[in-house]
């Protein structure tokens, strides 16, 4: 081996070893698993959100009076790497808990093949692929299976109501071309279609391209006078950029992929006047602003990208239920969800004093109403949340509000559409 | 203790269906000289045939033959091997970077297939697979990946020990002639485009074969599963371990494996809370630099090729014994 070798052998050495493990401050300590993308530039404050729900929940007290550590590994979005990672972390850290992952691509392997198998509870913040209400009806999961992002099904519905309400008859579908968005291009052209709106064009926005002129141009000729966009903000902004300069429509409804800063700034807010927004998240609750405010004191910044306080609701739900739960394991966890999310209990907001409130309920037996960043959070019988939904818009300091539909409205114009 | 058997059981599982495919790639790379930059579309090919085969039926989409799981694998292998008889018939013209790039470009194809017709593979959402072979007999889950570890184990031996009576064989030498100088063995009457396509298709197969195996362990397949990460890694394993050399394919999967998922492990255990964030980009560096290491330690892999060069016609030249002749 050549001198050179030898230092880069020692570098490499070095790298692994320097950053030694912290001291515990507590004697005893709790693991939780995460396996989420933070390779990608969207998944890491998804997964610095998943960290400040465990730092809160460690000063009021952590579960069962232990510190509770996260130990989160990166998916690279790629199905191998988070399979591996989730099986290390159970089989090697032992966790009862997995948070994640973000694409259904890698959360649906790791349910298949790591977490049900080993029966160890999964709660994902972000998958929203109505796939998993397929794998739970049929008994697949065994209760194991949670997330706090509202099925694409409740995101398509108020994004057709959104469209209806503002009497846009010709409507241009763009979808990112991934499992979400194919999902939810075709359900949002399903229920335009049922309210009697034409679907003039529905087309696949693949990423990483330098231009989508040609799709942009195809979907002009079709003359729609609003378009919807389903799409992330890198290629939303290209697309949106696009469609404008050759002249299209400035009558937009994007999903919740859309709601960040970077869209906003990179296409301007001056073309987004009319562009309005549907999110399952941030409804015009205490919760939610309470979680807006602990956010912002935290990371100085809006919760602005997607899936954040669905991250934050995921990680606070499972240590809670990990506190409601006698046993620490993934079954018993899974089943204590209920205890955690029981619309008759006391309400909770995710605060320090809440936190410390919910623990004391808790070990009294008493079952809480968790309120979070998403609102007061129910799950149905296949681990999915019906969430009040929310129209937002661009504005100077980001976002604003622009109505609210409760959870009872949404319920209520999806049973419309599906009679 | 039982749980790490447990996880050092699936990374065998793993490892082993990457090394198939690391085999399949050395017959083709390594033996022939062929560069297959798209070995992540004969995989994915096996892996999706095989699903389909084998799969229960899926509302509105094709597929749901049920049929028994190792004939569905063979029909996995043999529809890797004909889209690798096609796309060999089409580049037989094409060498070296031309090739990669056609290969390159025909696994993107197989991707952008998948992920949009939904009606053959189920689209971006995948194809959820099948409870895996008598895996209704052997419920503990510990039990059953040391069973299914066997499988696998079993299927690469025998890829293995084909392989290597395969390029101790004289058509194994012909394969490395051709690698060596195509114009030198076409003088000797053989035929390079036929041998290629033929080497091509073979390794192929082999690849198909570990896509099969990998849906089957993973009860699931998307074209998340296709992306061309999966011929990067490949690639690397083989160049690491020492391309020409079927033992050298092995380990070099071990070993860039083993790296990939260890330096994860390895970050999230000692990395600071604060520095957690940032682990994932840590770690493709750290696989950069151990790559990199790697090879400047060792250049021509692990266990580099033995050239195994016909030892008799070359007996009389060496120069001790061409004295004692005179």
């Amino acid at each position: 081996m050549s001198m050179k070798t030898t230092t880069l052998w020692g570098a490499l050495a070095l790298g692994v070893c320097l950053p030694a493990a912290p001291a515990l401050a507590q004697d005893c300590t709790v693991k939780i698993g995460a396996v989420l993308p933070t390779t990608v530039d969207w998944g890491r404050p998804i997964a610095a959100t998943a960290q400040f729900a465990v730092d809160l929940f460690n000063e009021a007290g952590g579960v069962k009076g232990c510190k509770v550590e996260m130990s989160l590994r990166d998916s690279q979005v790629d199905p191998k790497i988070g399979v591996d990672a989730a099986k290390a972390l159970v089989d090697l850290e032992k966790v009862p808990v997995l948070l994640g992952a973000v694409s259904s691509g890698v959360s649906m392997p790791i349910l298949t093949s790591v977490t049900v198998p080993s029966k160890v509870m999964q709660m994902s913040c972000c998958s929203s692929s109505t796939a998993f209400t397929g794998v739970a009806e049929e008994g697949k999961t065994d209760g194991l299976w949670f997330r706090t992002f509202a099925t694409t099904r409740n995101q398509s519905a108020v994004a057709a109501l959104l469209t209806q309400e503002r009497g846009y008859k010709k409507v241009a579908i763009f979808y990112k071309n991934d499992d979400w968005g194919q999902d939810i291009g075709k359900l949002v052209q399903a229920d335009l279609e049922k309210l009697g709106i034409e679907v003039t064009s529905s087309t696949a926005i693949t990423d990483g391209q330098s231009s989508y002129r040609s799709e942009v141009t195809e979907a002009l000729k079709t003359q729609p006078d609003a378009i919807y966009m389903a799409l992330y903000p890198s290629e939303g902004t290209l697309v949106t950029r696009e469609w404008i300069s050759l002249g299209g429509t400035q009558n937009m409804v994007v999903a919740n992929a859309l709601k960040s800063d970077e869209y906003r700034d990179n296409v301007g807010l001056k073309y987004l006047g009319n562009l309005v927004g549907h999110d399952s998240a941030q409804p015009r609750t205490a919760s939610a602003e309470d979680f807006v405010a602990l956010y912002k004191a935290k990371f100085n910044a809006e919760p602005n990208g997607p899936g954040l306080p669905n991250s934050f609701d995921a990680a606070m739900i499972a240590l809670l239920a990990m506190q409601a739960s006698a046993e620490s394991t993934g079954p018993a966890i899974a089943a204590s969800v209920g205890r955690v999310t029981d619309p008759a209990g006391e309400a909770i907001f995710p605060n320090k004093e809440g936190l410390e409130k919910a623990i004391k309920l808790l070990d009294e037996g008493k079952n809480i109403s968790y309120q979070g960043g998403t609102g007061p959070v129910t799950f149905d019988k296949n681990g999915d949340v019906s969430a009040p939904a929310v129209a937002w818009a661009f504005d100077e300091s980001g976002t604003r509000e622009v109505k609210y539909f409760t959870l009872d409205e949404v319920n209520a114009f999806i049973a419309t559409l599906e009679k | 203790m039982i749980g790490i058997i447990s996880y050092l059981t699936f990374f065998l599982t793993i490892t082993a269906v990457l090394a198939i495919a690391v085999l399949g790639l050395n017959l083709q790379w390594g033996n022939t000289g062929i560069f297959n930059g798209g070995v992540v579309a004969f995989f994915g090919t096996g892996a999706y045939v095989m699903v389909i085969l084998a799969g229960p039926e899926r509302a509105g989409e094709f597929g749901g033959f049920g049929l028994a799981w190792p004939l569905a694998m063979i029909g996995g292998a043999l529809g890797a091997g004909i889209l690798a008889f096609i796309v060999g018939l089409a580049t037989t013209r094409l060498r070296h970077d031309y090739l990669a790039i056609a290969t390159f470009g025909i696994a993107v194809a197989v991707e952008v297939f998948a992920r949009n017709a939904t009606f053959w593979t189920g689209g971006a959402k995948g194809i959820r697979g099948f409870e895996r072979p008598l895996e209704a007999f052997i419920s503990n889950p510990f039990v059953y990946g040391l069973f299914y570890l066997t499988i696998v184990l079993a299927v690469i031996l025998l890829v293995y020990l084909a392989l290597e009576r395969l390029v101790r064989s004289p058509f194994g030498r012909l394969l490395r002639a051709i690698r060596e100088d195509e114009t030198a063995a076409r003088s000797l009457g053989k035929y390079p485009a036929r041998v290629r396509l033929q080497a091509f298709v073979l390794g192929a197969i082999i690849m198909g074969l570990a896509g099969g195996l990998y849906a089957t362990f993973y009860a699931f397949i998307s074209p998340q599963d296709l992306a061309p990460i999966l011929t990067f890694q490949i690639w690397a394993m083989l160049i690491v371990g020492g391309a020409g050399n079927n033992r050298g394919a092995i380990a070099g999967t071990f070993v860039v494996w083993g790296c990939w998922v260890a330096s994860g492990w390895a970050l999230s255990s000692f990395a600071p809370a604060d520095v957690q964030i940032y682990a994932g980009t840590l770690q493709y560096i750290l696989i950069g630099l151990l790559i990199v290491g790697m090879l400047l330690a060792k250049p021509r892999g692990l266990l580099p090729e033995k050239l195994a060069v016909s030892t008799h016609s070359f007996e009389p030249v060496t120069p001790a014994k061409a004295t004692q002749a005179s």
